[in-house]
């Protein structure tokens, strides 16, 4: 074929107009937009950032957060500074609130039996609803404090009928010890950064526990911050947790043995002479160590599965290493003697005499205002309540931040649809919401106007105020302004008629008070001024009282476990990962693609396993294992854990869930719907750790997601990349 | 002729058509490409200026009114970027200047109806730095730079065009190096 | 609030360096206050543009964190410990990574940073395959986020393309807005004017960073403890990140002592 000249000029002509079509198609039409926003203030500079601050929802400390925003979008939060309780620092849940905000799951409008409706429609309808079933509304809502607290109250007192707040691991055996042994009603803190001595039973106070952030922040002092003087930590705690690796002394506890092994501590600090004499009288009742003889450290080592010599060297350097405080949680209180665990270790900190000092135990002043705290209603007291609603005694059930068919998944099931109506109210469809006649999306913590008296508190009185930064992305609505709205609607009495009135209510009655951080000439400036710093705390208003302990039972209670140990060998020890912490942490991709603490393990289920406990069982890791209980079972993927003790096996909560968006929905299984409803004794709370398990090879593999690498990773002693040494 | 003359005769056709097809395709796709690459800046300097959904005259406003550049691109003294005004800033005027000529009156109608409607109006962008370049308009501005330096005699323009400077990565570098000016990378490119 | 300044006579020459110093970055690690809570790793994801990382990616290790907690084990006989260290690019003074890119794409610049420059690298990965920390990560992949998670991205930090190069950039835009804004007040910067994401975050305070350059500041304090050491000291990198070693009160006795 030849190619003449003709054609050759024809041809450079088409490149010529390809060259200038092509030009257009260069850079994207939309990147050559600028936009004339309508309205703009003054001090809003486009590319400027503007900081507000307001509470961080994202567990239940409250610790006080900056958002900073930018041309009307949140894009990052910090720690606010000012805040007693944080102190300007944040954790990885904190951190990823922003996803939250702008999760694209949030639910859009209103849905009534699955129909979109507008806002108006959805209210009336549940003002309607409100009416008819006067006297039989169940509000279920996570546990509450501050000004939403006064209003659900308010609003249940009103409409007639029970509110009830529920949280899967709740701290109900903790609260009832403390008020048994000095009658408070609020939890106290513990001056960690004072401290020269730490012992902590079962709580990942350094993870997701209590206040984790405050306690960090403490934790870095206690260990560094004070110059010739490093804090000593021990840790009892059937599982090797990251509050555990942190622990310069861990003691291996076997499940339920928490309280025996705190009073064989008490054992060696009475016969050691270091205890105070009033506290040892009241544990002993005044029959001396001889009261003590069962939990003599020789005599309970074994049932402690810690050796009588570490049990007196932690008991020594407990009591000699002052001021030293004792703090106890997570799956020590899981246990049907979990009360006993909770008043063994709290009595520990008056044997050293650590009540109300520094360094010590620190007891929080009641929320200011008189707000009030609403706690997590015990598992038994949960069972009535779902027994009653199965047997069609309540007419209303209004669900918030309380995961019922996902912590009690076969009684929910059962009972839920006992409820001739029930609305859910969050920012995504979760477990519950599924099957519920009328959702409405709730306003993102970032959007919504409310206050906070975080507990555990800072040690006085502290009341953080939460305000909108943004406006609202998706068409949602907070809690209390649903009940607010809908409650007048169904002309209920309410004492205000939104959230916005009761905060700027709230500060109208602080600034009356007179004192504390904000000072202003008038309430106007005053309120600025609070929101400026994100709350009001007074430092003068500490928290007072004693702890005077119970006498110790002459034989310890026993813990009883779910299954027979021939059928299952193993103790079950389920446990919060440090993103998706109970579950709430589940629907953000940042928190789902954290690494966990010990294992490094993201996105599925894992179960933690010993390797010499593993191999009999012919499990790898990677082998997906089903974990079986007397209740039920559920996959998970094996994990080899170098350093959890044998005969116990830990599975992550918070996974498994039906909803909650496309990163959680149907992602990993839910351990709760394996355990026994086993309870505490005492309190009715459920009893957690106390399902025994046992393990089964499901012959299928897959690779472990997980951030470390296919080799073991052991530092070389001859090189380590972590050099340590044995003073600071 | 013989088989083998008649199979080369085919292989040089053959080899020359690829040739000739490869050169085309080059000639038809790559090349505009990358003439385009390379020269949209430039190109830009002999464009007419874009057609803006308002007839906006930076002669009437910034030349004849003398209202100057900050007044409205108020971010260039304090940020990096200087800002579009908002609609609310040109209702302060135009809440009561409603232009004489009928041309006149029919652009400012149109940013009275966008405010009260609440609709931002979509300007089409004239200076435009890729997204991996940071300028910072009021480092240049402390530097003592005028606007003129770089987006030319505005205040003359009925319609903005970019002129004088093809803002290209060459050019900025030579400003810095003229004028004792960071030249380290990370300075724009972080 | 806003001033005409159209000045009509040229403009002067400005003061190349007006009240500035110079600066050499540093950061700092407590390792005995560090507990491996992660929340410097999800600070830096919201800050920096992080790209997602889902289960397939892990599935594949390729996870992009620019400050990860790796957890090392210990065994003394029958017990076993964890380790935890925060590692992020060390911005070495004699990086392996800068002689070998080919098209010049990083560089180390006159404040001690290591810097990666976004629009010039051609994903030849010959950088990351030379780092020792395995402190860079590359975007396979097109970073994706659905639609509304967009509006959490941070605009101070460009979003990186498939086939780029990325890491710790000491938070760099953090550093440019605080020279900024030191420069518009007429002065220099002081310690802790700057504080990276992480550190920001940090609850227990383990990590800290400023000018080592500057006597007074934090980190030249930290950096004389005797604890000090720098990760893989033996391979000659000239690391700016310092870290202070564990403390153990029960570590058994080391057999060797060549950290220091």
């Amino acid at each position: 074929m030849e190619i003449t000249r003709r054609d050759l000029l024809k041809l450079a002509g088409v490149g010529l107009l390809g060259a200038i079509a092509f030009q257009g198609c260069r850079i994207p039409e939309r990147e050559l937009r600028v936009e004339s926003p309508v309205a703009l203030p003054e001090d809003l500079v486009t590319g400027r950032d503007n900081w507000y601050a307001t509470l961080c929802q994202q567990c239940g400390a409250g610790c006080g957060i900056l958002v900073r925003v930018m041309e009307g979008r949140a894009k990052k939060v910090e720690g606010n500074p000012d805040h007693p309780l944080n102190r300007g620092k944040t954790c990885a849940r904190g951190q990823a609130a922003v996803q939250a905000l702008y999760h694209p799951d949030r639910l859009a409008t209103p849905l009534l039996r699955g129909q979109p409706v507008d806002w108006e429609a959805a209210v009336a309808e549940l003002a309607s609803q409100i009416r008819q079933n006067r006297g039989r509304v169940f509000l279920a809502t996570n546990p509450l404090r501050g000004h939403v607290a006064a209003v659900a109250q308010a609003f249940v007192q009103s409409a007639g009928g029970t509110l009830m707040a529920y949280e899967p691991l709740e701290d109900t055996v903790l609260r009832a010890a403390v008020k048994r042994l000095s009658g408070q009603d609020v939890l106290p803190d513990y001056d960690i950064a004072n401290a020269r001595t730490v012992f902590s039973f079962g709580a990942g106070w350094l993870e997701t526990w209590g206040s984790p952030v405050r306690w960090s922040w403490a934790y870095g002092v206690f260990r560094q911050g004070r110059p010739g003087e490093r804090g000593m930590f021990i840790h009892a705690d059937p599982r090797f947790s990251l509050t555990a690796a942190n622990a310069d002394l861990w003691l291996p506890v076997r499940p339920g043995a928490e309280g025996v092994l705190a009073l064989a501590v008490a054992y060696v600090l009475i016969e050691q002479g270091m205890a105070s004499r009033d506290a040892a009288d009241r544990l002993t009742a005044g029959r001396g160590l001889a009261a003590l003889a069962a939990y003599q450290p020789e005599v309970v080592a074994a049932q402690v599965g810690v050796p009588p010599q570490r049990i007196r060297e932690a008991a020594t350097l407990f009591g000699a290493r002052r001021p030293s405080v004792a703090m106890v949680g997570g799956s020590a209180l899981a246990h049907t003697n979990g009360l006993f665990t909770a008043m063994a270790v709290l009595s520990l900190n008056a044997l050293v005499d650590s009540v109300g000092r520094d360094g010590g135990v620190r007891f929080n002043p009641p929320p200011p205002l008189g707000l009030p705290s609403i706690p997590a209603a015990p598992f038994a007291r949960w069972r009535q309540a779902l027994e009653e609603m199965r047997a069609g005694r309540v007419g209303l059930l209004i669900v918030r931040g309380a995961n019922l068919s996902y912590g009690l998944p076969a009684e929910a099931a059962e009972a839920l649809p006992g409820v001739p109506f029930r609305v859910f109210i969050g920012p995504i469809a979760d477990d519950t919401a599924q099957g519920c006649d009328l959702l409405l999306p709730e306003a993102d913590p970032l959007e919504a106007w409310g206050t906070d008296a975080p507990e555990p508190g800072p040690g006085f009185a502290t009341l953080t105020f939460q305000q909108p930064v943004v406006r609202p992305f998706r068409q949602g609505m907070s809690f209390g302004d649903v009940l607010l709205e809908a409650g007048r609607a169904a002309g209920l009495t309410l004492p205000w008629a939104n959230m916005q009135e009761a905060v700027r209510d709230g500060a109208r009655r602080l600034f009356a008070l007179g004192r504390g951080s904000v000072r202003a000439g008038d309430e106007a400036a005053f309120f600025t001024g609070v929101l400026q710093r994100g709350g009001w705390w007074d430092t003068q208003e500490r928290g007072q009282g004693t702890l005077r302990p119970e006498p110790a039972p002459a034989t310890p209670p026993a813990p009883r476990f779910a299954g027979e140990e021939g059928e299952f060998p193993f103790h079950l020890i389920p446990f919060t990962p440090l993103g998706i912490y109970d579950g709430r942490g589940a629907p953000l991709p940042w928190l789902q693609g954290l690494p966990d603490g010990t294992t490094t393990v993201a996105w599925q289920t894992w179960v933690e396993i010993h390797p010499a406990q593993a191999e009999p069982l012919g499990i790898r890791e990677g082998d997906w294992v089903e974990v079986i209980s007397p209740r039920g079972s559920i996959r998970a993927l094996a994990y080899l854990h170098p350093a959890i003790p044998q005969g116990v096996v830990a599975v992550p909560v918070g996974f498994g869930h039906v909803g909650m968006g496309r990163w959680a929905h149907r992602r990993g299984s839910n351990v709760f719907s394996i355990l026994a409803p086993l309870t505490d004794t005492e309190t009715g709370a459920l009893a957690w750790a106390a399902t025994r398990v046992r393990l089964r090879r499901l012959g299928q593999r897959q690779r472990v997601p997980k951030f470390e690498g296919v080799v073991l990773p052991l530092q070389l002693e001859e090189r380590p990349i972590i050099p340590v040494v044995k003073e600071a | 002729m013989g088989l083998g003359k008649r199979i080369r005769i085919v292989f040089l056709l053959g080899g020359g058509m690829g040739a000739s097809l490869l050169g085309l395709a080059f000639l038809v796709l790559v090349a505009p490409r990358v003439v385009a690459h390379y020269s949209w800046s430039v190109e830009r300097l002999f464009r007419q200026a874009p057609a803006q959904p308002i007839a906006f005259s930076h002669k009437t406003h910034a030349g004849d009114a003398q209202i100057p550049c900050l007044f409205c691109h108020r971010g260039a003294a304090v940020e990096e970027a200087a800002g579009i005004p908002s609609l609310q800033e040109c209702m302060f005027c135009h809440r009561l200047i409603v232009g004489t000529t009928e041309a006149q009156q029919a652009e400012i109608r149109k940013v009275i109806e966008a405010f009260g409607k609440e609709r931002p109006v979509q300007w089409v962008r004239v200076f435009r730095l890729p997204d991996h370049a940071r300028f910072v308009h009021e480092a240049h501005i402390r530097a003592g730079f005028t606007c003129a330096d770089c987006h030319g005699a505005v205040e003359t323009m009925r319609e903005v065009r970019q002129v004088h400077r093809s803002l290209k990565m060459g050019d900025c570098v030579g400003c810095h190096r003229q004028h004792g000016a960071p030249t380290d990378c990370a300075t724009c490119h972080y | 609030m806003s001033e005409a300044r159209v000045p009509s006579q040229p403009a002067t020459p400005p003061d190349p360096q007006p009240a500035r110093r110079r600066h050499k970055w540093t950061m700092v690690v407590d390792l005995d206050r560090c507990t491996g809570c992660q929340a410097c790793v999800v600070a830096c994801q919201a800050e920096n543009n992080i790209p997602l990382n889902t289960e397939a990616i892990y599935l594949q290790y390729r996870v992009i964190e620019w400050i990860r907690i790796e957890r090392y084990w210990e065994k003394h006989g029958e017990e076993v410990r964890a380790r935890y260290i925060p590692l992020l690019c060390q911005q070495c003074d004699n990086a392996p990574c800068e002689p070998v890119c080919p098209v010049y794409a990083t560089y180390h610049n006159v404040e001690g940073l290591n810097v990666q420059v976004y629009n010039r690298c051609v994903g030849t990965r010959y950088c990351a395959n030379n780092c020792p920390y395995h402190a860079r990560f590359f975007n396979f992949w097109q970073p994706v986020w659905p639609s509304t998670l967009e509006n959490q991205l941070n605009p101070d930090v460009t979003v990186r393309w498939r086939g780029i190069m990325e890491k710790c950039t000491f938070c760099i835009q953090r550093i440019r807005r605080a020279q900024r804004e030191a420069a518009q007040e007429g002065r220099s910067l002081q310690d802790g004017d700057v504080v990276p994401a992480c550190v920001q975050a940090c609850p227990t305070d383990a990590l800290s960073f400023g000018d080592i350059l500057d006597p007074n500041s934090r980190v030249s304090r930290l950096a004389k403890d005797k604890r000090a050491y720098t990760v893989l000291k033996e391979l000659g990198t000239g690391p700016n990140v310092i870290y202070l070693a564990k403390v153990d009160p029960y570590a058994p006795a080391p057999k060797k002592h060549d950290h220091h």
